[in-house]
Order: structure tokens, then sequence, then C-alpha cells
């Protein structure tokens, strides 16, 4: 069993207990390492200044996420980068000169007051990295302003730092990960990777086991430790003074649960895998979950973030239950007595409320693969179109029967942000599958699909304006795929 | 290419330093600031005995502790800590010193107060109804509305709501106060106005303004937030210091600093215009209310500069414009750039959208045959300033032309013909914004330039650097003057122990000022030296005193060295290259030389270094006043001027029917910006104003709960424009004008004026909506900030009161 966290920071070994792993890994790159480079504006994962690259090299091989992708160190606490590289914004200029990434940004004028162009470095450099692990060495306007959808920049309107990014030519870029990432790294991070860590204080108990046995006796042991995937929910309340975290149970020395899979018809997702990976795996699958995915979090977010994180969030604005709902998705769960399932329609009991029980784990989630034939839309509505919380999402399924009658078979509707909890509209489901495919039981559907969900009104939206996004929404997923009596 | 920022290099490599990036001194202590959750109320007890149970809080402070708690730019009329009663929500009450930042934030929550609430107004309709106003109204009148307005053929009524507007600075109010020997400060601030921040300080501890220095290195961003409120930050900090004796620091959480501080002032303002069959506005009447918060702050000047620009780039015979601000229970609002601009301005150009609308014209027809002309009655505004310089005609029918308005104009009337899925707008508005602090006295501004030995330069100016570039200008404008590169000038911290009794970075007028001061004062320098080269170049070499000083064998040569006064930074220069001459002396690479001793071309160190030997000044201040400001805030006539920075802007939105999304497909901008200094730097400003208002047109959504509370304080919930939300298409162009001979090397200011311009994405919106069957006769009323929800339901207005709760 170790008793610190193992992490190294621009090349250099790190080895932290308790005190330190308890940091936001920000305030310990600025207020223990002097690294003042990263800055801290919002706290919450929702600006970027606090970018700083990580490698996890423990994850699946040759994939998307098999490289240094840029994470918002203000909602990372120390002790989950056990096992990581992590490169800042300090290091980056090598000897004299400035990577690529900062030459751009100077060029083309991408940065006036400072404050957010570190974030806008590291972001940029991450998808330096992408670039050169593809061999490709251009960059356009649209996979510019991906990467930096999780920045902001009050100053310069972003056309300069967009120029900055296709000014580029990374023919002559030295990748990161050839710069700071050793075969020794490799192996002292693999070698720890194979034991358990338990990180303890008066104040501060972190511990990541190797398998799922000694996670649940853990449980047993301390009924109050959270469940971290990645803190980018429960980081915003510990740093916005709402919660403490004080016990932690990690689960990222499972290597089990970084797996991504398709099984019987059936896809597999692991408790481990990030949203990004997610979406890679996904996206010639489901496509429309991943388009979906596209205006979901910030880039940082969705390379930290897992998506059982986002369903056991329970949050009923989550983006990702009334898409899972919609595919009637299914939760695996580990007991002490054993594995079991449970379908998502029964997950959600009430505002942030799951049936899950004390002791149990979510080991991951699956659905059923949708046949070529479903017809599938997720919608979301949000003040700002990237980046930002749901007003309402939702999401819709549909097969049809396979005789030529086109008649529903089995329709799937969900939403979020209109209640308490994520809500399938079962009502209407079943008004649906047993009326005729016409206009007139369309017509007849919006009735009863209002009378199924009270939204509240606040700062994101009014009670009013859910209920005429929902029916919109629901109405054009009708008019789109057509074929209405 | 133009160069990079001054500070580009250090920016991207994270080595540029900011207030929270400042070592902690190992006995520093850490403030946090306890605030109100009542809109108004009595504080009837605190109780404080759970905060000092933890023994890391070393201190905490009220308003009584300080010599004077009263400050305010205007009006000294706002606590720093409000003590018996609370005017707003988010009204600093209580300052906790300790010994981390943490520590600080959670004693916070353990403090007990019992408030009583008392009636407030939260609302300018309320205010109105109440009569709660700070400072008498104020008008600006020409010609007689009440005659010309029976008259006009036509008539519209009707009414603007603009909320207001976060600046979102990214580095969020920040200060750190270190205790000098014998009862010194010294204030590190990100202030846009070190010189209000260091008397605040000095008033509020009851210590001389010689006892207080104020320091800004930079700011992550300003936008008018910084300048007056910073200070009481700063003397928050300064406090806890003075009585600890140790450094502290406050750096504002973003939440925080949302809630606390004021923003862009809420305006409601009503209108009735009298137009001709062809849309000449013959008659306009306007009455602007603008929001104050509690406290007067700048409002009284924002509403001044509203008026101001009412009338915008159009000539209106018969105007007339109340402004009356009102006080209600929210935060202090605030400058923001563009002032009071922004919303003079919102108005103006609605009305002529609603013209247009009327009449079945096009609205860019309409703004052509109203704008200012170049001579004659039509270039005089109602405030009795001609519009010298005048661009608006090249500005539009140029922006028009290239911008393809007429071809997009009918491709847009086909695609809302056949589209159900969005409907397009497309709206070009113009902007014409006033340069100078319409208060009088604060054009002034000094300059220090320092030249060392090795002929390198140190120069400081009341200026202070937020990003906007204006060390980069003022080093390129006295490195060109004496003939070197830019990386020979280092601009210096902001400093009131160097430059006082400076004015705010504001206005747009940094450069103007602190870069007339900057070049006069390296002038006088240049011409000691141009004085010195000329003798040199006359006697031979070897008697230089770099070859006889101290050396007692030669006498040693005396020069007369008068100061240069003058007040005008063009006088004396070469119009086209903006270089003055004296002696015939030529600076240019890095040399000295006279066209007819060409052979004794001397490299500027040299002689510079002769200068020092010679006993000649190297180092020189400099002082510069904008002339002709003359504007009577009374009769609300004069120059309140030095002159114009123009503009026009095409947008064209798209509005997704089933959410109301707006999003902007393509931008098109032509400014006039004089002779630009640096046209990367002014281009970036561009841009950047434009989305920034972008923002504030359509997605920074301030939302308040009963109490007047900010519900959206941080970034999840207020959404500045994101990398995605830039137009599709945005071109940034500039005009050539070679003929601002008002102000220094014939330049125009740039940072506030294309904020304006994103008003074009806002009346994009209203003609989009103008194509809705239910707006073919009437005009949309939607408000500032076109939200996706507002603009859902300006579409759908009957399913949305379906929905609405009673």
């Amino acid at each position: 069993m170790r008793k610190k966290i193992l992490f190294y920071l621009n090349g250099k070994r790190h080895e932290v207990g308790a005190d330190k792993s308890s940091m936001m890994l920000a305030e310990y790159l600025r207020y223990d390492q002097s690294l003042t480079g990263t800055k801290i504006v919002c706290a919450e994962g929702d600006c970027g200044a606090c970018s700083v690259l990580r490698y996890f090299p423990h994850g699946i091989k040759g994939s998307d996420s098999d490289q240094y992708l840029p994470v918002n160190s203000c909602i990372t606490l120390v002790a989950q980068l056990d096992g990581s590289s992590l490169v800042t914004v300090d290091v980056l200029k090598n000897s004299d000169n400035l990577h690529e990434a900062q030459k751009a940004l100077v060029n083309c004028h991408g940065s006036q007051c400072g404050f957010c162009t570190p974030g806008f470095v590291m972001a940029l450099t991450g998808l330096t990295e992408k670039k050169l692990s593809k061999g490709e060495l251009l960059i356009t306007p649209q996979e510019a302003k991906n990467c930096m959808t999780g920045n902001l920049c009050r100053c310069t309107g972003y056309q300069p730092i967009i120029n900055a990014a296709v000014s580029m030519d990374l023919s002559n870029c030295e990748s990161i990960k050839t710069r700071f990432f050793t075969q020794e790294q490799a192996k002292d991070l693999n070698l720890h990777f194979q034991e358990s860590v338990r990180v303890e204080s008066e104040d501060f108990l972190f511990f990541a086991p190797k398998t799922m046995e000694e996670a649940l006796l853990f449980l047993k042991e301390k009924p109050d430790a959270k469940i971290m995937g990645s803190a980018t929910d429960l980081g915003v309340l510990h740093n916005k003074r709402k919660l403490k975290i004080t016990q932690v149970l990690s689960l990222h020395l499972i290597q089990d649960l970084y797996r991504s899979e398709v099984i019987n018809d059936e896809i597999h997702i692991g408790a481990r895998v990030t949203l990004s990976e997610f979406r890679s795996f996904i996206k010639d699958k489901v496509p429309e979950f991943a388009h979906y995915l596209d205006v979901f979090a910030s880039p940082q977010i969705k390379n930290i973030g897992t998506v059982i994180g986002n369903v056991a969030n329970a949050s009923p604005i989550g983006d990702t239950p009334p898409a899972l709902l919609a595919l009637n998705a299914t939760i695996k769960v580990a007991t002490m007595q054993g594995e079991k399932e449970i379908s998502m329609s029964e997950f959600y009991l009430a505002y942030r409320k799951t049936s899950l029980r004390p002791g149990e784990i979510i080991t991951g989630l699956k659905f059923p693969l949708p046949l070529p034939t479903s017809q599938i839309r997720f919608f979301k509505s949000a003040n700002r179109k990237d980046l930002d919380i749901s007003s309402v999402n939702f999401a819709i399924k549909i097969d049809w029967k396979v005789d030529e009658s086109r008649k529903i078979e089995d329709i799937k509707i969900a939403a979020g942000g209109v209640g308490a909890t994520p809500l399938r509209f079962k009502n209407v489901e079943h008004f649906l599958i047993n009326n005729a495919y016409s206009q007139a039981t369309i017509e007849n559907a919006v009735v009863e699909l209002h009378k199924e969900f009270k939204p509240l009104s606040d700062l994101r939206a009014s009670s009013a304006y859910r209920h005429v996004l929902i029916e919109n929404y629901f109405r054009r997923f009708f008019s789109e795929i057509g074929g209405l009596s | 290419m133009s160069l990079p920022h001054d500070s580009a290099h250090t920016h991207v490599t994270g080595e540029s330093e900011f207030i929270d990036d400042r070592p902690a001194m190992k006995n520093e202590l850490f403030a946090d600031i306890f605030y109100s959750t009542r809109a108004h109320a009595t504080i009837k007890k605190i109780d404080l005995t759970k905060v000092f149970e933890n023994p890391k809080v070393i201190a905490v402070y009220t308003g009584k502790d300080f010599h004077d708690n009263y400050w305010g730019t205007i009006f000294r009329d706002q606590p720093i800590l409000a003590t018996d009663k609370v005017q707003y929500a988010g009204e600093p009450i209580l300052l906790i010193v300790a010994e981390s930042v943490e520590e600080a934030q959670y004693a916070k929550q353990r403090v007990i107060i019992d408030y009583e609430d008392l009636p407030c107004i939260l609302s300018i309709d309320e205010a109105k109804k109440h009569k709660s106003f700070i400072n008498d109204s104020r008008k600006i009148e020409r010609g007689d509305v009440p005659i010309a307005m029976p008259q006009a053929p036509h008539k519209i009524e009707g009414k603007i709501i603009i909320q207001g507007h976060d600046h979102f600075y990214l580095e969020s109010q920040a200060s750190i106060a270190y205790p000098l020997e014998d009862g010194q400060i010294e204030i590190h601030s990100s202030s846009q106005h070190p010189t209000e921040t260091q008397h605040v300080v000095a008033h509020a501890l009851g210590v001389p303004n010689s006892h207080v220095v104020c320091q800004v290195k930079r700011m992550g961003g300003g936008f008018g937030g910084k300048e007056s409120q910073a200070a009481p930050f700063a003397a928050m900090a300064a406090l806890a210091a003075q009585q600890l004796k140790r450094p502290v620091r406050i750096c504002l959480t973003k939440d925080d600093d949302m809630i606390m501080t004021g923003k862009r002032n809420p305006f409601e303002n009503t209108y009735k215009v009298g137009f001709d069959d062809q849309g000449h506005i013959l008659a306009f009447d306007v009455e602007l209310f603008s929001d104050a918060g509690a406290y007067a702050d700048l409002s009284t000047s924002i509403m001044e500069r509203a008026m101001l620009h009412s009338d915008n780039s159009y000539y209106i015979p018969h105007m007339k414009v109340v402004g009356q601000v009102c006080k209600t229970n929210h935060h202090s609002h605030t400058a923001f750039r563009g002032f009071g601009g922004p919303k003079g301005v919102a108005t103006i150009e609605k009305v002529i959208e609603e013209i247009a609308h009327y009449l079945k014209k096009d609205a860019v027809d309409v703004r052509k045959i109203n704008l200012y002309q170049d001579d004659g009655e039509k270039n005089l505004t109602p405030y009795g300033q001609i519009v010298e310089n005048n661009c608006l005609n090249r500005l539009v029918t140029g922006l028009e032309k290239k911008c393809d308005y007429k071809k997009r104009r009918s491709e847009i009337d086909v695609f809302n013909k056949n589209n159900n899925n969005f409907v397009r707008g497309l709206s070009l508005t113009t902007v014409k914004f006033g340069i100078s602090f319409t208060t009088r006295f604060l054009n002034q501004a000094n300059a220090l330039v320092i030249v060392h030995t090795d002929g390198s330069l140190q120069v400081a100016t009341g200026a202070t650097e937020m990003g906007q570039g204006v060390n980069a200008r003022i080093s390129a404008m006295v490195a060109l003057e004496l003939g070197l590169q830019r990386s020979d000038v280092r601009m210096m911290p902001t400093r009131t122990d160097k430059n006082a009794n400076t004015s705010p970075t504001a206005a747009s007028a940094g450069t103007d000022l602190n870069g007339a001061a900057a070049l006069l004062a390296a002038r006088k320098i240049k011409k000691r030296l141009s004085e010195l080269a000329l003798k040199l170049f006359d006697i031979p070499k070897e008697k230089w005193a770099s070859k006889t000083a101290g050396l007692g064998t030669q006498s040693e040569i005396l020069l007369d060295s008068p100061n240069l006064d003058v007040n005008d930074p063009n006088e004396g220069s070469d119009w086209k290259t903006g270089i003055a001459t004296y002696f015939d002396i030529v600076f240019k690479d890095a040399y000295v030389y006279h066209p007819s001793h060409l052979d004794k071309k001397i490299e500027f160190k040299y002689l510079v270094h002769e200068a020092y030997l010679n006993r000649i000044s190297l180092s020189d201040y400099a002082y510069y006043k904008i002339p002709g400001i003359e504007f009577n805030k009374i009769t609300g006539q004069g120059n309140a001027f030095l002159y114009f920075t123009q503009g026009a802007a095409c947008s064209e939105v798209s509005l997704n029917r089933d959410t109301g999304e707006v999003k902007v497909l393509r931008t098109d901008i032509l400014m006039d910006l004089g002779r630009s200094v640096n046209e990367d730097l002014d281009i970036g400003q561009v841009s950047g104003a434009f989305i920034q208002g972008l923002g504030w047109v359509t997605t920074e959504n301030l939302f308040y709960n009963d109490q007047g509370l900010l519900l959206s304080h941080a970034p999840s919930t207020y959404k500045i424009p994101n990398i995605q939300d830039t137009p599709r298409t945005f071109n940034v162009d500039l005009l050539s004008n070679d003929e601002n001979y008002a102000n220094v090397r014939g330049t125009k200011a740039v940072g506030e004026p294309p904020l304006l311009l994103a008003i074009s994405a806002w009346t994009a919106v209203n003609n989009a909506l103008t194509y809705l069957p239910s707006y073919h006769n009437k005009y949309p009323e939607i408000r500032i900030p076109a939200t996706s929800e507002n603009v859902l339901r300006a579409m759908m207005p009957t399913h949305f009161s379906k929905w609405e709760l009673p």
C-alpha cells in the first residue's frame, strides 16, 4: 500500500502526502510551487484560465486520450492526479524558444490583458499534441474553435486567437510528450500504479484500491466517503465552500473500469471512461450522441469528467441522462452481495437522489446498440450554445414496426431541466405507441406532453420557456422525420 | 505586421505578474468580505463569536474602524463598509482577516447577522414612482420640439429597456497593502485609477496622500469596472495592514466580485420621434432613465455621455434629451466601456429601424439621409459642437458596398420565405463617439521619461495597462521620436510617487493623454540632445567630453537647455512623420546626425553619454492637457469632445425558430481610427470590443432574486461570448484617414467606440423578427439582451402566455 500520491510535474517527480494532495491542483501550483503562470478565475471549470496538460499513461494505448490533454487545474484535487504526468505553461518555453502555440499567439496579437492567455496557450498546445500524434500539420478554424471552447477571453473577441491557431505550422514543433515524458517516468508511474494508495491525515483521507472488493470494504468502513470520478462538480462545491472534500474513494487504479466495448449488440461503458473517450468510441455507433456531446461541457472537463460521473451526479440538468434514458440504458452496480443492474428509468428518485444504496458502487453502464433504422435526436438548449448548462435537454428515440405499417414499435422520450430529476415521458410514449401515426396523434400527444412535467422558473429559463422548448423540440422531431398522415 | 503587445511574450509564458501572482510575504494575511444579502435593511446585531472560535482568524473590521468610512468619485456618499444600514444585497459589511484565504472564506460563513428589512426599490419604474433620484434631471435641447413634433407627418412613440452588463474582467478586484515605516502604506492594486485609489486609501486611513503610494503594474482586464471600484477594496486591505502592521491581500473570488461590484447601468428610455415620408427625422424627444444602484458612483457622468450620444451620427433639427439618474437598491453601477454612449446610441438606432419599418423602407437608406453632413448646419450637434473630420458618409456607403448589403438583403428576403427552422435579419448601424472626458479637469496627464546612459529608456505615465496596449503605443511613439526600437523603451508600472494627480485610464483617452505627455517629455530631452549634437558636430571629436571629462585637459562645453514648454504634441513636428526636429538634427535608427555633418554621425547611446558628461539632464517630465474642452453642464452646450471616432458595422443574424437562439452569421466593420500607431493592436481592440458588446446585446443576462441579490454571478450562469459565438465571417477594416489634426500624431482613440457597433447585431435580431407575419405592422419589443428566451418569447407570445404562471 502506497502512502503518498505520485505524479510528475514539468518532468519532476512529486510525491505528496495528505496536506498537499487535498489541495486543488491550481492552488498547489500557484501557492505551493510558485508556478503562477496558471491562473484561477472562476474556480468552477468554466473559463479555462487554469488549464494545464495532463497525460494519464494508463488508459487505452493509441486512443485519442493517449497523450497530454488540457484539463482544468482549479477543480482537480492533487490526489486525483496520482499516476499522471503534468505540464504547465511555465515550462513550455524551451530555453529561449517559445512553443509554436506561444509564438503564434504573440505574432497574431492573441493576447491582450494576458490573464486568460496561459489557459489558451495550454488548450492550443493540447490540440498541437493531438495533431502531432496524427501526423497532421495544419489547424482549421473549426478545430481551433473546438479546442478552445473551454476558454473564455474578454479582451480579444477571439478572432486573433483563431487566426493564431490557423497560422501555426507544426512541422517544426516538438511534441510535449517527447520533451517531458521519459521512459523512466513511464516505468516509475506504471510501477506505482500496480499498488493501492491510501493517503491520510486528521482531516483528509484518500483511498484508491486496486480491486472493487477493497473499494466495497472501504465504503463499509467509511460510509460518508465520496466516490469521486473527476470532481468536476464536487470540486466546484468545494471551491465555493459549500462542501469540504474530506473522505474520497477513487477508482482510478481499477483497470477494468477504463473499458468501452460492444458485447452482444450492447454498448458497455466503464465507470472511468471519460466523456472525451466516450465521444470517440460512440461517434460511428450513435453519431447523434457524438454531436450532442460537442455542445456539452468544455474539452477540459470532457478530458477528465466521466460519463458515470454525469449520470451518478443525478443533476436534473445533466446532459447525458436524458440521452441514456432514451437509449434505455442500464446501470451496473457492485455491491457486497455481488453485481446488480438498475434500469436508468428507475434510477432517479428525487432531486439529486438515486436508488443507489449506501455502500454500492456504480461500475459502468450499458445500452443496446440502436438499430440502423432507429431514429434518434438529442436536443439541448442553453443561454449560450456552447459550454453552458442546459435550460432543457430533450432526447427521443423511435423504432418502427418491421412491417410497413408505419407503426411505432417503441419510443423513448426523456428530458432534463423539466423537473427535479431527469424525466422519462412514459405517458406520451404510451400514447404514441397505441395510436395511429398521424398529425392528429401528434397534436394530442403535445397535450399529454405538457401534462407530464412541471418545470421550475430559475435563472436559466422560465417555466413557460421550458414548456415551449419541449413542445418545439417534440414537434421538430416529428416534422423532421416526416411521414405524418 | 505591427509590433506585438509589449507584454505579449511574458503573457504567453505565464511570466506576467498580476496581483495574486506576487509571492506572499512570510507574515502576510488574507482578507475576505462579508456582505449583505438584503436589499435594504438596518443591521440589528452582528455576532462574531463563532468567527473567532478559529484562532486563524486574526481580526474583523467594520466601517467604524476607518478614520473616514465614506468614499465616492463624484459624491462622497458610499460607505466602504456599511455600518448601521445596508442599501443593496452584496454591500460589504465586515472585513475578515485570517491566516489563509480558505480560513477567511469559511469564517465568513460563521457570521451571524440580524437585519430588519426596509422597503426597497429594485427597478427604474419603482424609483420613478417614489421619485428616488440622484441629482436633478439634466437636459440638452436644440430647436423647438413642441412645435416641430406636431407638424411632423409621421410620429412613433416607444420605449427601450436595456439591462446591465457585467465587466467580467478575468482578474477580479485585487489589492495588496504593505505597511511601511512611519505609517506609510504601499498599495499594489488592479486599478484603472491609481491616483483615486491612493486618495481613497489616504482619506479612509486619515493619513496625508504623501503617506500612500499606489502601484499598478497591469490589470487582468478592467473595462471601466476598476475605474472607481478598485479603490474601496484597496482601502480595506490598507486598513488591515495599517492596524496589524502586516501585509494584507484581498483577491475577490469571481462570485463575490460579481455580487458586490457594480455593472453597466441599466437604462429605460422612452421616446417620441417625428419624421417625414422619406424618413428624415424632424423632431426627437427622448427621456433617459438610468439605474445607478444604491450610490452615485459615476452614474451622473455616465448619464451625461448617454445624453451626448442620443443623436449618434444623425442630424436632428429639433431634439430634446432629458436624463434622470435613479437611486435603487442594487449594487452601485459604474463605468463600463462606452460609459453612457451605448445606451444613447442603442435608442436612436432602434428608432431609425422603427422608422424604416413604419415606412417600409430599408433602414440603411433612412440612416443615410439622416447622417451628419460635411458642412453647413447639418454638421452641428444638438450641444453645439461641429462634427469635424466627419467620415460618416464614407463609412456607411463604403461598408454598404463592401459587405454587399443590397444583394444580401434580397437573399435574406428569399431565405425567410422558404425556411421554417430559421429566420434571418440584417442591419447596419453606426457610431460617432466623442473622445475626451466630459468632465473637463480629467483631460490632463503627465509623464516621466528617463534616458539611461546606455541609451535605454524608462517611461512612466499615469496610463494603466489593462490589455488595451496603451504601453505598447506610448513606447512606440517615444521610440519613433528618438529614432530607437520599441525594445529600447521600457514602460514602468504606474506609481503615484512618479505620476501624481493622474486621471483614470478611461474614456478611450489613455493613449491620447499619456502618449501626448510622454511625447512632450521625450521632445524636451530630444531638444537638449539636439543642441548638444549641434555643438558636438562643430568641434573635433577629440574634444568631446567622453574623451576629456575628468582629465582636466579641455574646457567643458557649456550648453543652454531651455525647457520646451508647449502643450500641443503636434507642434513643431512634421505632420507626415509625426516627428519633431530641432536644429536640423536627425534621430534615426539609433543614430543621431546632422545632414551636413554625416561624417560625425553618432550612436544615440554615445550621444547620451556625452550629454551626461556635459551635465545635461537626461530625464524629463511633461504635462499635457487637452485644449478647447468647454462643455457647459448646466446649459448642455459647448465643445464636449476633442474629436469623434466613427465607425459602422453590418451584422447578419439567424434566429432559431424552435429555441430563439441567436447566431451571428457575419459581421463587417469599417472604423475610422485616424492614423493608426499600431494597426493590429487597433483591430484587436475593435474585434474585442465588438464581441464584448455582442455579449451585452445577446447572451449576458444578469438575474437577481427578489432582494436584488445577483444569482448569475459566475461563468456557469453568466454567459459572456465564447469562441464559438464569434461571427462565422468577421471582417474588420480601417478607413484611411490622415486628417485628424486634433490629436497626437493624427491618431484616434479606439477603446470604446467599437463596442457600440455590436448594437448592429441587436437591431439585426429585431430586423429578423420583422419578417414574421406578426410583426409586419408593428415593431418588435425586445429588450437588451436579446437572450434566446427573450427572442422566442417575441416569436411565440401566445405559446408563452399559455404557460406563464399567474
